[in-house]
């Protein structure tokens, strides 16, 4: 994705205080973050914000990247995963991974989610099928662990290699497979249920 | 997972090579191995199905078009320059338009934050209950928006109607039942007070008093001392001689009737 002299050169001219600079980071660096805000946090919303907080926090420390230890790209990844993080702490989410089957509510009567997702009419056409399907995805994939949704993001959707993952999530390279192992495994198990009742 | 040995290999061995089997980089042997141990093993064959599926589902998964104001967003509040450079090519491109145009866009920049903040809901709530409470009021006090044009504005007949008016709305008081009730009990409350006023000097005045005012001679007669005897039948121009003979007396005694 990225010319190492390139993007440091770019860094450099933003650290002289070329605006220009900075808007071409922000161009280029701005849908890739926002993609990974929405899938671990789940809601446009707050992709939004956290995006633009990562950017202000990239802003105030562009001047502590190395291009010696790592790509800009891992960098700028390790500070969304960060912002991330303490998003997942200061709002309790704590989205631990459950069964769809279980009931989200106290009352007996409540339905589980599988229910819920179930839609109950034909769609029409393929497109709204397709959408249909992307959006019970978004939401399987938001009924996983946060540790489990973190690698299955940055592997399957952001295509980064393990030793980039273990570098951004401080893990070593083994625990970063099994992690996306687990919540590879874990997404289909959801998911096969709902599509079961569905179906 | 528990631990398994299928084919020469665990399933932490197993559960290792699992991301590298599906990304197809194993080769030869090991891969042989690990498929064996996927077919042997209960728990690592569905495990193997489920990831497949799993990374199956999120590869379907398209990235999602982040809004369009988010990069003037990120700009503005990191470097401040908002999106000058942005709004550069929009303003090069205007055509040279008349003044009334140019006066037009002055006034909508002005206009327009106003214009945004009285379209809320809120305030036009508000703007509504306010004709709604002002049309109300004058059915009420029976003025018509025709009767508008029809009013003087000379300063005699404003100070005309004002006197009108005062002495209106006095008459309407007045006339309160309520009103005139508790006046009246006022006043009889004032009028029994006042006898018990007077000071000793007034009393005396009436003790010499002469004129002999008929409530006066009332209260005379009804007085608790008085305890006169008078003769029956007996003129009183001989009452005086003929005291003491053989008159019939007749005793009466008077008291004082307290209301």
């Amino acid at each position: 994705m990225e010319d190492v002299q390139v993007v440091a050169m770019l860094v450099r001219r933003c650290l002289a205080g070329d605006a220009a600079a900075w808007e071409e980071i922000v161009q280029n660096y701005n849908r890739r973050i926002y993609n990974i805000c929405y899938r671990f946090a789940g809601s446009s919303d707050d992709a939004e914000d956290l995006t633009q907080e990562v950017f202000i926090k990239m802003y105030r420390t562009l001047s502590s990247y190395d291009h010696t230890k790592g790509a800009f790209v891992t960098w700028v990844t390790t500070i969304t995963r960060n912002l991330l993080v303490d998003h997942f702490r200061k709002t309790k989410q704590d989205r631990m991974t459950d069964s769809m089957d279980s009931v989200a509510s106290q009352h007996d009567d409540a339905q589980p989610l599988s229910e819920q997702i179930q839609d109950q009419s034909a769609p029409p056409d393929a497109s709204v099928r397709s959408r249909e399907v992307s959006e019970t995805v978004h939401a399987a994939l938001g009924k996983l662990s946060p540790e489990l949704r973190e690698a299955v993001i940055l592997r399957d959707l952001q295509d980064m290699d393990y030793r980039e993952i273990a570098s951004v999530l401080r893990v070593p390279e083994g625990t970063v497979k099994s992690r996306i192992n687990r919540g590879r495994a874990e997404l289909a198990r959801l998911l096969q249920r709902t599509y079961r009742q569905v179906m | 997972m528990p631990e398994h040995t299928s084919n020469g290999m665990q399933c932490h061995e197993f559960d290792a090579l699992l991301a590298d089997a599906l990304d197809g980089v194993l080769r030869g042997v090991q891969l042989e191995r690990f498929q064996s141990h996927a077919r042997s093993c209960r728990a690592c064959g569905p495990l193997l199905a489920e990831a497949e599926a799993g990374r199956n589902w999120l590869k379907g998964l398209t990235e999602v078009e982040p809004p369009a104001s988010l990069v003037a967003s990120i700009l503005a509040s990191t470097t401040g320059v908002d999106t000058q450079r942005l709004r550069v090519p929009a303003r090069a491109v205007q055509p040279r338009g008349s003044w009334f145009e140019h006066a037009q866009a002055a006034m909508s920049g002005v206009l327009e934050p106003v214009w945004a903040t009285v379209r809320q809901p809120r305030f036009a709530m508000s703007f509504g209950m306010a004709f709604f409470a002002l049309s109300v009021g004058l059915t009420v006090a029976g003025i018509k928006p025709a009767d508008l044009a029809h009013i003087n504005l000379r300063p005699s007949a404003i100070r005309h109607t004002y006197f009108n008016t005062e002495a209106r709305v006095v008459r309407y008081y007045e006339n309160i039942r309520v009103v005139y009730e508790v006046e009246s009990l006022a006043r009889q409350v004032k009028r029994n007070v006042q006898p018990a006023e007077p000071g000793p000097a007034k009393q005396k005045d009436r003790k010499n008093d002469t004129t002999q005012q008929p409530e006066q001679k009332q209260e005379r007669n009804y007085s608790q001392s008085d305890s006169n005897t008078y003769l029956a039948n007996a003129p009183m121009g001989s009452s005086v001689e003929g005291l003491g003979n053989d008159l019939p007396v007749v005793s009466v005694t008077t008291y004082r009737r307290f209301a």
